[in-house]
């Protein structure tokens, strides 16, 4: 079998003088491009046009090597057109692609940037003529090169691909493809790498035990003073506390709905409800935060008592029992849904009511999947940023109950991690900085931790 | 004899009775919690909407906001700076999380059985999938903060926010894109190749496309992530109100804008219009899904 088998196939007249036409033209831009480079070495008094506004100072050099690879690149694709070759047609496509979206980039920028960019409304007229001129002027740039797009499509079939060059792009794709795969994996390493040494400068200076066990955070008097102090023991408990208050709050509705969906509710009701439940999780964590601060701390103001602001860990947990509604509510009705047939049957057929199966078989068998489901929940809490700064009141303080009845620590206002990174990091510096960082490391090991744990639940139920 | 059997007789009635009510209590449970979980849906969504669409006008979504601290002004400059981040953030991450999902599906099958590096390198690749999908979104922001924003002098600008945000997505677009090939039979890919079609060919012009809308169902969900997004765009993308002239310059998402209405200004009123765009957004992503989803099927199940 030859390389080239299908040399000989006939070609119409159009085509032939298409490509020749454009493969001509391609060397002759080849051969300028020559001229400029030589020129660029040569020329004493150079137009300063070339050297305006560059971000690096490129002297002349750069720019005649700049313009030999041009010039390679350009006359190869033309000896490759000339004589049919796939891949001369496929360099020139993607360069004009890329001409063309540059261009359509350009134009999009710029129309947006007059209509939406003002203090007042622009008028209709106004907007047409700015689309209208927009279009002629993307026409006038990327005009030829949309045709040059379409001809080089059209005569796809009469150009040709060795079984070396097939075998080389197989190749080049599996190995770009395995480097996509690990994107993920060295994106956590770098995560890593960045977040620990930014977060090392602390532990050296400040030291691990004090910012584990030191109950008060006081980065202020960094400056000057050796009297800023770096405990994470408040925002801590105020993490934990807030996460214990929405499991509270939030399991147990989770799971009786997950119940209605798998076992009790009609068909009907189920397609409303789960999109409804579902819709939960797709809500920003802001809109929350701000339904908290708007609607639930008026009411939680309603409890009468001293310094209760109505912001606070009860706010807070309301907020985020809302949050890990959908989670649990899902896998929990997975999990129902995934004990075996039989176990149920079995179960009616003894003569228990269908309430007692579910409360007396299907529940147990369900168990690890429903834990599973509310670790993962708890990883969601844990995790959450915004919601908390907008409702938790984010006071620095270790959270204490307000009168004689520790139920009212629930009212007052405490920090979770994630707030203590978000309110801080956009000004901190230097040691506060890396404390900061360490706060983010040491919540990123909690909920790895939290996670695996739930994945090694759904992993065993898998297996038994 | 007769006596004892009317005793227990008479026990099962009141056994079969305490079931019944107990299975009344039950069920009452179970549908006050769903109801009341779907209250509360109903609850938010509808109090956001209601007060939102008090502000929403013309003027109020073709204006950008004036600043300051009385929070006038509409939301221009920050609906197209959301479209210039999902877009970005897209270019980056879709390639990338559909390249792994072609490679983990594809490829690594015979890669595995080829060579021992190989198949640790898929291992490898299928742990960091996992764990990059557990990461907090603050931990997101503070990597992007630390490398894009300080270590490569990017600054809060749209480049950064969108290199963390492609960060925060790629894994919702590998997995989706990998369960979308696992659906495309066994069948299409013989057939390509027996017709001789190189194995690329045939994942380019046959399989990928089959795979589309499950791939599209992936990229849709990172647009609603990206949209509703807050924290890491918080300490990456700056937020000023102005329009980004290029990718080198601050924004300020939706989601960023409410935050800081309600945060720093008295402007409880636009902020809950903005919430209210940001919310109906939400909605028609979650429709468009259905609707994938459900042709779909409808389509797998007429080739069956």
């Amino acid at each position: 079998m030859t390389p080239y088998q299908d040399q000989s196939m006939k070609k119409p007249l159009v085509v032939e003088i298409f490509t020749k036409v454009l493969a001509g033209l391609l060397g002759a831009v080849g051969l300028a491009a020559v001229l400029l480079a030589f020129y660029l070495l040569t020329a004493q008094n150079l137009p300063t046009v070339l050297q305006q506004e560059s971000l690096l100072e490129f002297s002349n050099g750069y720019y005649a090597l700049a313009s030999f690879v041009v010039a390679g690149l350009v006359s190869m694709a033309a000896r490759g057109l000339w004589r049919y070759r796939n891949w001369a047609r496929m360099l020139l496509l993607s360069g004009l692609i890329i001409f063309i979206l540059y261009y359509f980039i350009t134009i999009i920028f710029m129309i947006l940037s007059t209509i939406f960019a003002g203090l007042t409304l622009v008028p209709i007229l106004s907007i047409l003529r700015v689309v209208g001129m927009g279009l002629l002027f993307f026409l006038m740039y990327a005009g030829l090169p949309l045709v040059l797009v379409y001809l080089l499509l059209r005569v796809d079939q009469y150009f040709i691909e060795s079984n070396r060059q097939r075998e080389f792009i197989e190749v080049t794709v599996r190995y770009v493809l395995l480097g996509t795969a690990l994107s993920a994996i060295i994106v956590v390493i770098l995560i890593f790498v960045f977040t620990l040494t930014e977060a090392w400068d602390s532990i050296q200076t400040i030291g691990l035990d004090t910012m584990l066990l030191g109950t008060i955070w006081r980065p202020g008097s960094i400056i000057g003073t050796d009297r800023a102090q770096f405990g994470l023991i408040p925002m801590i408990v105020g993490t934990i506390l807030s996460t214990f208050g929405a499991v509270i709050i939030g399991v147990p509705l989770s799971i009786g709905t997950a119940i209605l969906l798998a076992e009790v509710a009609p068909p009907a009701v189920r397609e409303v409800f789960r999109p409804a439940v579902e819709l939960l999780a797709g809500i920003p964590s802001v809109v929350y935060g701000l339904f908290g601060m708007v609607v639930l701390a008026p009411l939680i103001r309603q409890i009468d008592l001293p310094r209760n602001t109505g912001f606070g860990l009860l706010n807070a947990s309301i907020i985020l029992a809302v949050m890990i509604i959908p989670t649990v509510t899902s896998i929990a009705e997975d999990a129902f849904r995934a004990v075996p047939r039989e176990y149920k049957e079995g179960s009616l057929a003894l003569g228990g009511t269908h309430w007692q199966t579910i409360i007396r078989t299907i529940l147990p068998a369900a168990k690890s999947g429903i834990l599973a489901g509310i670790i993962l929940g708890i990883g969601r809490a844990l995790g959450e940023t915004m919601a908390m700064i907008m409702v938790i009141g984010n006071s620095i303080a270790l959270p204490r109950p307000l009168t004689n009845n520790p139920l009212t620590l629930f009212l007052n206002t405490a920090r979770t991690l994630t707030g203590n990174i978000a309110v801080e990091i956009n000004y901190a510096a230097g040691a506060h900085r890396s404390a900061l960082f360490f706060t983010g490391v040491l919540l990123f090991l909690m909920i790895l931790l939290v996670n695996s744990v739930a994945r090694l639940l759904l992993r065993s139920r898998k297996e038994a | 004899m007769e006596r004892a059997t009317f005793i227990s007789q008479a026990k099962t009635d009141k056994v079969k009775r305490l079931n019944k009510v107990s299975q009344t209590f039950g069920y009452f449970l179970v549908w006050a919690c769903g109801i009341g979980a779907i209250a509360v849906v109903f609850w938010i969504i509808g109090y956001v909407l209601n007060q939102g669409f008090q502000v929403i006008n013309y003027e109020f979504l073709f204006t950008r906001p004036a600043g300051g601290v009385s929070g006038e002004g509409g939301i221009s400059t920050t609906i197209v700076s959301t479209v210039y981040l999902v877009v970005l953030t897209l270019v980056i991450a879709t390639p990338l999380g559909v390249g792994a999902g072609v490679y983990l599906v594809e490829y690594a099958g015979d890669a595995v059985k080829e060579s021992k590096l190989v198949a640790f390198l898929v291992q490898v690749a299928r742990t960091g999938v996992e764990i990059l999908a557990g990461v907090p979104s603050i931990v997101f922001g503070l990597f992007g903060f630390a490398l894009f924003v300080l270590y490569l002098r990017f600054g809060f600008s749209l480049l950064s926010a969108s290199l963390s945000g492609a960060a925060l997505v790629l894994p919702t677009i590998i997995r989706t894109s990998e369960e979308a090939l696992l659906t495309v039979p066994r069948s299409y890919r013989e057939g390509s190749l027996s017709l001789g079609a190189t194995r690329w060919h045939t994942i380019f012009n046959v399989i990928l496309p089959t795979a589309l809308p499950g791939i599209v169902t992936g990229i849709v969900l990172s647009v609603g992530r990206i949209i509703a997004e807050t924290a890491i765009f918080w300490v990456t993308l700056g937020g000023s109100f102005y329009l980004p002239q290029s990718v080198m310059h601050s924004g300020r998402s939706l989601a960023l804008h409410v935050y800081m209405l309600a945060s720093e200004t008295r402007a409880f009123d636009k902020a809950m219009g903005t919430a209210a765009i940001l919310i109906i957004t939400i909605i028609l992503l979650n429709l468009s899904i259905n609707l994938i989803s459900r042709r779909l099927t409808a389509r797998i199940s007429g080739t069956r």
